[in-house]
């Protein structure tokens, strides 16, 4: 913890790490050939790789379980979406509303939520619930018609394309803001006053650290870059309807998230990239044959892990990092 | 990889890493640029098993890959895992009775099969991995409307003809160039059911004032039963309540108990199955006698499972299908037969639509060789001889499978001689009851539980 | 929409009351899951529906009414429950909620997907039970199989109260809650207990499938339909024993059913989650406090 040179307000070492990385996977789409389903594969992993590592900052760094990833993700999605299919607004513009629209849902509910103490298992409850709320309230309002975005060959003022580089690219970018995100809090006072609320939120009080706003802070980071990543996922699929709420994302996000290691922002990445290629490959082969099965699998991982390795994925790049001298700093 | 981040690299190997990186981004990108410029960005039109040839002679076809993208896993498994069974069945008989595609020397058809999945999403992964791996010309797909759309994007992008057994009318209002659908959209099954009531009532000298239309909340049910309203409202009966509710409900009796205290002459009910299973038994519990309920939209009530979980509670009930497989032509006849004895159940809706709209294909495939036999396979060839058909019970086996018996497609890849058949059950038995009765059997109407409107 | 009649309302209350004391049924597993060993169970949904389909299989294949088969499926349950607790559960016991969710979760995506596997997605229902008819008092209707389902259920749930407070097993279960160490050392085998408690939970689930298959079907789903809402009941009725479990599973159904009225049957899972949203944040130890 020592004060090394930093750029950009992180470590040097994490720095050139993020550049590393986002040049490495730039790459990819080369070494797919260009393929059209390969490249739409890796872009779908890279965009839940962001999801994962925006909730690390809610989940990891402040310890709240959160479920409501796509919750936030969804907000970005449909208003960007609808704003595009009815009023022909770019996703330029459309982003940052759905940006605002999504923090105030967060502060919404996140303030009287930390305000009042809520915790834990109940914290996690509270976030499923609000996935399932908001998509009644948008089934209330739109019904369960689907709107369809317009298709352009190639717009990047419409944000819609007929290849999947130019988003491959986008959240490649994205992703590595999240990453400089997570690194910057991580080294910054709020990451050791959220660090301090996760091992003792009783102790961290009785500092004098004020907890709720600290979480609150949390929170509204993560709840941005949720929706950021939600408005480029609509420009992708194209469609926006009330299933965009989807429970179940938000419980994967954080399984993902914690399969990761807690507050570890490498294993966060990996175990996103990990588990949804293992479930896509999963899906093509066995999962044809026996509905249901690949992510029976899923679930049989997640059990091993929380059972065998707790700490997650961050232990083994702990013990890939000893074992192998050369790489250690 | 993401080991590296955390591990402090030092500023002269990262530099080093970047560089080796840009040189390898760049190797490749100059590699493709060289050797098929045309690949990263233009997608071609699929040539099939044909392999890029230098000369414009006509490749010789002997094989086509028709791509089936239907929801494999998760809730709507079962349409999916049908389909594929029917879509199995018809391609041996293409290819071993019927001999392949005779205007093409015999070509065989061969299926290729992705999962849609759950989600948009997932629908959209399966037709990229088909397209690009496959190339198949032809596409049949996604059952789900969403899914159906989701796919929809990919294949006109990728001009691959996708031949939609999702029924949602919007789906062919999106100005797509290379979709086509034999089956009867939405709506037309929501209008049929209410025609089919409507007829009855007339011949038996009965008078439908009221009525309730209630569906489950997904688009295709809201479709149907928008469908309903139209023609209730062209026959002037009276809506007294228009009732949507998600088809995951735990419980039916608030919606039961509204239909009671609205009393209704008669209720047109466009379910999902596991709601059918609930209302239907509800219903039953509850009391509630109306003249009639009828079913719309081919999911619940009248298929053997649906009867199997609800028991005598569905009897009487009434549901429009995209299929009648109790269609007296000869064709259809067989394909039953053969459905029954390789599957041991009877083919219902998902089955059936894929058994037309197969053999439309294999129609479509033989009218395209006759009119392009230099470039049968490309998709704007294709698209010209799917608009050509015109196919009836003489002339095409498709025609034999399809409910009315003529299948001609509008410029939006619309079928202009859409309908449906109903199916009640009777005696616990599903059983076709109009347009054309099955021998020996009359509807059932009004419902002999019914306390004679007073 | 707007106007509501005011019969179909008190028609609607009333179901609404039958379907809470399901309701409780199911939650009262759970509460006594979360109360006694302090783990968060986010499949205790999916034992619901598991236990659906058995009672589809017994019921169909014996060709008993499906309220029959809870004789050996809740002794069934009370098996697998141990075993769940000894293979899986005792191995996060005191671990981070993080942990126990992932793993309950992980239990939840198998128990699922086990159901699609076998089962495919297509609903199975007992199409047959003896309780099939409409009772009417007054104007108000009432289905027998509910009738029947909430007299079962508030008698379990009375059984499961004289259990907690009149039994050796029910003292030491509630000793246990109290203080584990302290449990430990006045000679209480707290494993074994937690075995028993799991075992219990879980077995009180096949009842109220059991019940749920009189008017409903099985499908892979319905996990997810009684899961949430057992943990909205257990927030509800903060760790107030039976008693704080069957109030907030009454208040439940009867929000349920006046949503559906005022609103649409659409709306239901909105006022649930609202009002867990109130409750959470004014109530936060519960309509009826700790113990």
């Amino acid at each position: 913890m020592a004060k090394p040179n930093k750029i950009l307000g992180i470590p040097r070492r994490n720095f050139y790490g993020i550049i590393v990385f986002a040049l490495i996977l730039s790459t990819v789409p080369a070494l797919l050939r260009f393929n059209t389903y390969y490249v739409y594969l890796a872009t779908d992993i890279i965009l839940i790789a962001s999801l994962v590592a925006a909730w690390n900052i809610i989940g990891g760094y402040a310890g709240q379980l959160d479920l409501a990833a796509s919750a936030y993700m969804a907000l970005g999605a449909v208003v960007t979406g609808n704003l595009l299919a009815f009023y022909g607004l770019t996703p330029w513009l459309g982003i940052p509303i759905g940006v605002l629209i999504a923090l105030g849902v967060a502060v919404a509910v996140g303030y009287p939520t930390f305000r009042f103490g809520i915790k834990e298992v109940w914290y996690a409850l509270l976030t499923a619930a609000l996935v399932v709320i908001l998509s009644r309230i948008y089934w209330l309002i739109y019904g369960s018609t689907e709107t369809y975005l317009p298709t352009y060959e190639w717009s990047w003022f419409y944000l819609r394309f007929n290849r999947y580089e130019p988003f491959y690219y986008m959240l490649v970018v994205m992703l590595a803001i999240v990453l400089w995100i997570n690194y910057r809090i991580r080294h910054s006072k709020l990451g050791y006053y959220l660090n301090a609320i996760r091992e003792d939120e009783l102790a961290a009080e009785a500092l004098g650290i004020d907890v709720r706003r600290y979480k609150l802070y949390a929170l509204m980071i993560y709840a941005t870059l949720a929706s950021i990543i939600g408005g480029i996922y609509v420009c992708i699929t194209g469609v926006v309807g009330y299933r965009n709420f989807d429970p179940w994302l938000g419980i994967t996000t954080a399984v993902m998230g914690i399969v990761g290691g807690l507050g570890s922002v490498e294993g966060a990445v990996m175990s996103g990239m990990i588990l949804r290629t293992l479930e896509d490959y999963l899906r093509g082969t066995i999962g044809s044959q026996y509905p249901g099965s690949h992510l029976l699998v899923y679930g049989i991982i997640l059990i091993v892990v929380g059972v065998l390795k707790p700490e997650g994925l961050a232990s083994l790049i702990e013990y890939v990092k000893k074992r192998i001298p050369w790489l250690k700093s | 990889m993401p080991a590296i981040l955390n591990l402090g690299i030092s500023k002269t190997a990262s530099i080093a890493i970047a560089i080796i990186v840009i040189v390898i981004i760049i190797g490749i990108a100059a590699y493709y640029a060289t050797q098929q410029p045309a690949a990263p960005t233009t997608p071609t039109s699929p040539s099939p098993t044909t392999s890029p040839s230098p000369t414009p002679t006509k490749p010789k076809i002997t094989e086509i890959k028709i791509g089936l993208i239907e929801p494999l896993t998760g809730t709507h498994a079962v349409f999916g895992q049908e389909a594929k069974q029917a879509a199995e069945l018809i391609i041996d008989i293409i290819n071993n009775e019927l001999g392949g595609i005779k205007n093409l020397g015999g070509a065989k058809l061969k299926l290729v099969v992705a999962d849609a999945g759950e989600t948009p999403e997932s629908a959209k992964l399966a037709a990229e991995k088909l397209i690009a791996e496959e190339h198949p010309p032809i596409i049949l797909g996604a059952y789900i409307s969403r899914l159906t759309a989701a796919v929809a994007e990919v294949t006109e992008r990728e001009k691959v003809i996708l031949i939609m057994d999702g029924l949602v009318d919007s789906l062919t209002e999106q100005g797509w160039k290379y979709v086509f659908r034999a089956a009867p959209k939405a709506s037309a099954h929501g209008k049929s059911a209410v025609e089919f009531v409507m007829e009855m009532a007339k011949k038996k000298g009965l008078e439908i004032k009221t009525a309730v239309v209630m569906n489950e909340d997904s688009i295709f049910g809201h479709y149907v039963a928008q469908g309903a309203i139209l023609k209730l409202k062209e026959y002037g009966v009276k809506i007294l309540d228009h009732i949507e509710y998600p088809y995951d409900i735990a419980d039916a009796t608030p919606l039961v108990s509204k239909l009671k205290e609205l009393n209704p002459d008669i209720v047109i009910s466009v379910p999902y199955f596991h709601d059918a299973v609930l209302i239907a038994k509800t219903i039953k519990a509850m009391g509630f006698h109306p003249m009639f309920i009828a079913g719309a939209g081919a999911c619940g009530y009248t298929d053997p499972e649906s009867i199997k979980a609800a028991g005598e509670a569905v009897e009487w009930y009434t549901n429009t299908y995209s299929y009648n497989p109790a269609r007296p032509t000869e064709w259809n006849k067989k394909i039953v037969e053969e459905f029954k004895k390789r599957y041991g159940k009877l083919p219902t809706e998902a089955a059936g639509i894929v058994f037309y709209s197969l053999m439309v294909v294999k129609e479509a495939l033989e009218k395209a060789a006759e009119m392009y036999p230099d470039d049968p396979l490309n998709p704007d060839h294709l698209r010209e001889a799917f608009l050509a058909l015109d196919l009836n019970d003489n002339n095409s086996i498709a025609a034999q499978l399809y409910p009315t018996g003529r299948i001609k497609f509008a410029p939006n890849g619309d079928n202009l001689y859409a309908g449906t058949a109903i199916i009640q059950v009777i005696n616990g038995e599903p059983h076709v009851v109009w347009p054309d009765p099955e021998p020996g059997i009359e509807p059932v109407f009004p419902r002999p539980d019914w306390k004679g409107g007073g | 929409m707007i106007s509501v009649e005011p019969m179909l309302l008190v028609q609607n209350i009333v179901n609404g009351v039958f379907m809470g004391l399901i309701y409780s049924l199911v939650a009262l597993g759970l509460a006594l899951i979360f109360g006694v060993m302090d783990i968060i169970n986010f499949a205790h949904g999916d034992f619901v529906m598991i236990g659906a389909y058995l009672t589809f299989l017994l019921a169909t294949t014996l060709l008993v009414d499906p309220t029959l088969t809870a004789f050996i499926t809740m002794p069934l349950f009370f098996v697998i429950g141990v075993a769940v607790y000894k293979g899986i559960i005792e191995r996060v016991l005191g671990a981070e909620p993080l942990i126990q969710i992932a793993v309950t979760v992980g239990l939840l995506m198998v128990l699922r997907n086990l159901a699609l596997m076998i089962f495919k997605a297509e609903p199975r229902g007992v199409p047959f039970t003896v309780f099939g008819f409409p009772i009417n008092v007054g104007p108000i209707t009432i289905a027998a199989s509910r009738l029947v389902a909430g007299i079962v259920s508030l008698v379990a749930l009375f059984l499961v109260h004289m259990l907690l407070t009149r039994t050796k097993w029910g003292i030491a279960m509630r000793a246990t809650a109290d203080d584990r160490e302290v449990a430990e050392l006045m000679g209480i085998n707290v494993k074994k207990v937690y075995a028993v408690t799991f075992g219990l939970g879980i077995s009180l689930t096949a009842l109220a499938a059991a019940l749920i298959m009189t008017f409903s079907r099985a499908d892979p789903y319905l996990g997810l339909l009684y899961g949430l809402l057992s943990w909205v009941i257990v927030a509800m009725g903060g760790l107030g024993g039976v008693i704080g479990v069957l109030a907030s599973g009454l208040i439940i159904g009867v929000i349920e059913a006046i949503g559906i009225s005022v609103v649409s049957a659409g709306a239901r899972e909105l006022f649930i989650y609202l009002t867990f949203f109130l409750i959470l944040w004014f109530r936060p130890r519960g309509l009826f406090g700790r113990r």
